[in-house]
């Protein structure tokens, strides 16, 4: 499969840049602006970062134009790590919480 | 005939990029737990408020040097870019400049901690102390070793011949390293930094 | 397998050029012979775990006793599990993975064999590290807590690590554990970790990449499905466990707080931490000796294994399902009932595969023509002494019923019969299995049976009656029991200490029947137990190139259908022309028609595993001021050797090297 140009690399990076600007922009919104609260920009910075992520890892790190079995490797890792960490975080603020 | 490295590949991807990939998968369960216990600690306080590192974080300098290791995995597609293309002097530059954007964000790191160390901060001030400081400094770490790799292809690059092919793909896998200790930043960046 | 190699080439110093004698071992980077350093190595473990063992249950036999002092006693229980499951279990099932995981895909060798080798230099060095414990660690005076006599200090029995292989905190932070044992136990499980990662990354990759022509993933052998999950069980849980120590480290030395109540840290996150790692390292010491099994059966049964794919399916099953019952390690530790609830039914869950894989056994066997060879023996009391460790397991999935046994003799039966009855008798199935291939001998079968029957007896003399001992409320982790316990009590507590000494008999018949056999064993001839897969298709003992034609694979169990067809009713028949086949595969084997490449000896994986020795002991003492030269130095070492590494061709330049066909 044909490999992206220094061109498209360098339109790759404009994006990640603009994204990592409005992240910086929800902080600064959330901190200054009187009813705008975590829970609104927090959902939209995991967005932010999981774009960001995906982007770096299938145009820089080529998954996007490898063989299938190369993003499934990378996942297995990640999948299992979200879940169990998942489950440890959830089990240990429960337990906590009880007292 | 039949040496080991002329044994046809089941998989079709060489050797050692399959081996670079499930190592790293496997550093997601390493640096997975250093973020859990980031997040398991933040909201527990044995210390005043004034103490708690988010009222520490310095976020526009933080910003810049997460934008210094973005723009370093630019340099870095480049400089593998530039080296498939056959093009060894290009190649050389993009691998410098990705050392030293590396190096600017470790300098950045250093000054960040020294800041915070002078303003009271600690190993042991508080557990969601020792979490950050474990979980940036892992990190450091794995961006160190990732310059120091750079260097040694840079040194290899001055050689006559520059860079041959089979260190192209050196090249390569030191390219996702480096992208992944990239991605790890990312979530870091936003999980640890941005999100109160 | 001797070989010669002409003109080295110059590196650093000069390349190794013989393969012969101490140094041709040290080089090696043959995956036969670094199976064979694995095996040593391990075999050496056992008997030092089971020394442990014996002093250990010396010490129980009797109330009130002080053959052992409390320190002596805790540092020999914490050590009877770290030597056993990290210098013992798994370097053991490593061998079998080194040694038969190319032969058995048709490989010339793993797909990294320098790497392969540094595995097996810093798992020595890791486990020399740990060991060395006993000579430099120190197990402190506990604040709050008192060595007998108001002693100080502890004799060297009593200072190696001290905190249960399980090291839960606040018990192993320096509060409790103030010596430096502790420090040998958080450093030197990083250092066994890395051993272990660098060989499962090889092991996937050459299972990946490396299989001859036409074996598909669903034609390798159960061995090798089994080594690709347990590869893959190492590789996600190892790094949880380095990420605990390295907390556990930081803790004890440079001042973090991870685990530490008091200053607003948890000591549950250990907890959990640690048997995320835990469970799966269950399946990464068991799922080996699964795999052996897998082959042994069929083979004696002279029947295909029942249900291949079912057995593939339910290995990969437990593999998943392994990370996902951590917790029911816990139940006492106050986790929420939610998740007791939910483990408990996972926990239940992954009895599933585990009783598929038992039915499948058992249904290879049905009908069969068996044949009672010791490794049969062995194979057998592997599936009947698994089943009642895995019954009894399941028992504990129940939180109340947990809630009674934790902490009590009953575990330890428990684990027992899943560990000892389990991994050990598998492993012992494949010595002797492989015994011929190794060494080109058969092991003597009767002696194999004296040792297997003195085994099983000693065995279930030993393990079942903690069963009771527990029920009857005797704690584990004790160095005295009282005679007011009650006669059941001293009675179970004997018998167990006579059932130890039987399984050390057993263990001294094996090493006196592996000797003897080595020596003057019969000659094996080529296949000597009519197998089923490709390795026996080889002449012993095996060339050092392995096969001198890669072979290309049409089905499951290629081998035996190439020695067998099948009549009208499915019934196996020998091909008329069977003896000339084996005869021309000896023959064909022993001369290659071409000069075979073989990756060259090097001296920089053995370098490399001396610095991080070095690293080590720097790791241990940072805190106390005298590790940082040992540091600089191990590291200065460990860079040198991995730069000569990299200039240093895998294999000589092709026209300097022959490897004589022997």
């Amino acid at each position: 499969m044909a490999h992206p140009t220094p061109k498209q690399y360098i339109r790759v990076a404009i994006f990640l840049a603009v994204l990592t600007a409005v992240e910086v922009g929800l902080f600064y919104l959330e901190a200054g602006v009187d009813g705008v609260t975590p829970s609104m920009t927090s959902p939209a910075l995991l967005i932010l970062a999981a774009v960001k992520f995906l982007t770096v890892v299938g145009w820089f790190m080529h998954v996007k134009f490898e063989r299938p079995l190369v993003s499934r490797f990378f996942s297995i890792g990640f999948v299992i790590a979200l879940g169990v960490y998942a489950v440890v975080l959830t089990e240990m603020a429960l337990a906590f919480a009880r007292g | 005939m039949s040496a080991p490295h002329d044994v046809h590949e089941s998989t079709g991807i060489e050797n050692r990029k399959l081996a670079m990939w499930a190592f790293l998968s496997s550093e997601f369960l390493l640096f997975g737990a250093f973020i859990s216990n980031y997040l398991l600690f933040k909201g527990r306080l044995p210390v005043t408020d004034a103490l708690h590192p988010v009222n520490f974080y310095d976020i526009p300098f933080t910003s810049i040097s997460s934008f210094v290791l973005l723009m370093s995995s630019l340099t870095m597609v480049l400089a593998h870019h530039a080296l498939a293309e056959g093009d060894q002097g290009s190649a050389r530059t993009w691998l410098l400049a990705t050392a030293g954007l590396g190096v600017t964000f470790l300098g950045g790191q250093f000054f960040e901690f020294s800041e915070f160390f002078d303003a009271g901060a600690g190993l042991g001030v508080a557990p969601v102390w020792s979490s950050f400081f474990l979980l940036t400094g892992f990190h450091g770490t794995h961006v160190a070793v990732g310059v120091l790799m750079l260097v040694i292809l840079f040194v290899i690059s001055l050689r006559n011949d520059g860079l041959s092919e089979a260190q192209g793909l050196n090249l390569e896998l030191v390219g996702l390293y480096w992208h992944f200790v990239d991605i790890i930043w990312i979530v870091i960046f936003t999980i640890i930094y941005l999100i109160p | 397998m001797a070989g010669t190699l002409t003109r080295p080439t110059r590196t650093v110093f000069r390349r190794p050029s013989s393969t012969d004698g101490f140094w041709g071992w040290v080089t090696t980077t043959d995956h036969k012979r670094i199976g064979i350093l694995y095996g040593y190595s391990a075999f050496f473990g056992f008997l030092i775990g089971g020394i442990e063992a014996l002093l250990i249950r010396l010490q129980l036999a009797r109330p009130d006793n002080d053959f052992l002092s409390a320190a002596e006693y805790n540092t020999l229980m914490t050590t009877h599990g770290v030597i056993m499951v990290f210098l013992f279990v798994m370097p053991m099932a490593a061998a079998f993975f080194n040694y038969l995981l190319p032969l058995m895909i048709g490989a010339r060798d793993v797909a990294f064999p320098r790497m392969n080798a540094l595995s097996f230099w810093i798992f020595l060095f890791g486990a020399l590290f740990v060991s060395s414990s006993f000579i430099f660690g120190t197990a402190g005076a506990p604040i709050g807590g008192n060595l007998p006599g108001g002693a100080e200090t502890a004799s060297w029995l009593g200072s190696g690590p001290n905190g249960g292989w399980f090291g839960y905190a606040p018990n192993s932070l320096t509060t409790y554990s103030p010596g430096s044992a502790m420090d040998y136990y958080t450093v030197g499980l990083q250092v066994l970790g890395l051993a272990s990662l660098i060989s499962s990354i090889n092991f996937i990759v050459t299972i990946l990449n490396m299989r001859a022509k036409g074996m598909k993933l669903l034609r390798m052998p159960v061995f090798v499905w089994m080594t690709f999950v347990t590869a893959f069980l190492l590789l996600f849980s190892l790094p949880i466990i380095t990420a605990a120590v390295f907390m556990l480290m930081f803790d004890r030395q440079f001042g973090t707080v991870f685990y530490d109540a008091a200053a607003g840290g948890d000591p549950v996150l250990w907890q959990h931490l640690f048997w995320l790692f835990g469970h799966p390292e269950v399946y990464i010491i068991v799922l080996p000796a699964m795999g052996i099994v897998s082959e042994v059966l069929p083979t004696f049964s002279r029947k295909p294994l029942f249900g291949y794919s079912a057995v593939v399916f339910a290995g990969a099953a437990i593999g998943f399902l392994g990370f996902g019952v951590w917790a029911h390690h816990m139940y006492a530790s106050g986790i929420t009932p939610v998740a007791q609830a939910a483990f408990g039914l996972a926990t239940m869950t992954i009895a599933v595969p585990t009783g598929i894989k038992i039915f499948n056994w058992l249904g290879t066997m049905w009908g069969g023509k068996i044949r009672f060879t010791t490794p049969m023996l062995f194979a057998i009391g592997f599936v009947s002494l698994f089943v009642i460790g895995g019954l009894s397991g399941v028992t504990h999935s129940i939180v109340p019923s947990n809630w009674q046994q934790t902490d009590t003799y009953y575990i330890v039966g428990h684990f027992h019969y899943v560990l000892f009855g389990g991994a050990v008798m598998g492993l012992f199935a494949g010595l002797y299995y492989y015994f011929p291939h190794l060494t080109g001998r058969m092991m003597n079968e009767r002696i194999g049976k004296l040792q297997f029957w003195t085994m099983f007896t000693g065995m279930n003399l030993t393990f079942a009656p903690m069963h009771w001992l527990g029920l009857q409320g005797m704690p584990r982790r004790t160095w005295v029991w009282f005679e007011e316990m009650g006669r059941g009590v001293g009675l179970w507590n004997l018998v167990a200490t006579i059932g130890a000494f039987t399984i050390a008999t057993s263990v001294l018949i094996f090493a006196i029947n592996f000797i003897r056999s080595k020596r003057n064993g019969t000659i094996a001839e080529i296949d000597p137990w009519d197998a089923r897969t490709i390795e026996w298709s080889l002449p012993l003992p095996v060339p050092a190139y392995n096969f001198a034609e890669t072979p290309t694979i049409t089905k499951l169990d290629d081998f035996w259908h190439r020695k067998y067809g099948e009549d009208d009713e499915g019934r196996a028949v020998p091909r008329p022309d069977l003896a000339e086949y084996l005869a021309r595969l000896v023959e064909d084997g022993r001369n290659p028609k071409e000069v075979i490449h073989l990756p060259a000896p090097s001296y920089f994986p053995f370098l490399v595993g001396v610095g991080i020795f070095f690293l080590a002991y720097g790791l241990a003492y940072l805190a106390a001021g005298t590790g940082l030269p040992l540091l600089v130095t191990g590291a200065l070492i460990m860079i040198g050797s991995f730069v000569g590494w990299s200039v240093e061709p895998l294999e000589e330049p092709h026209d300097s090297q022959e490897v004589d066909a022997v």
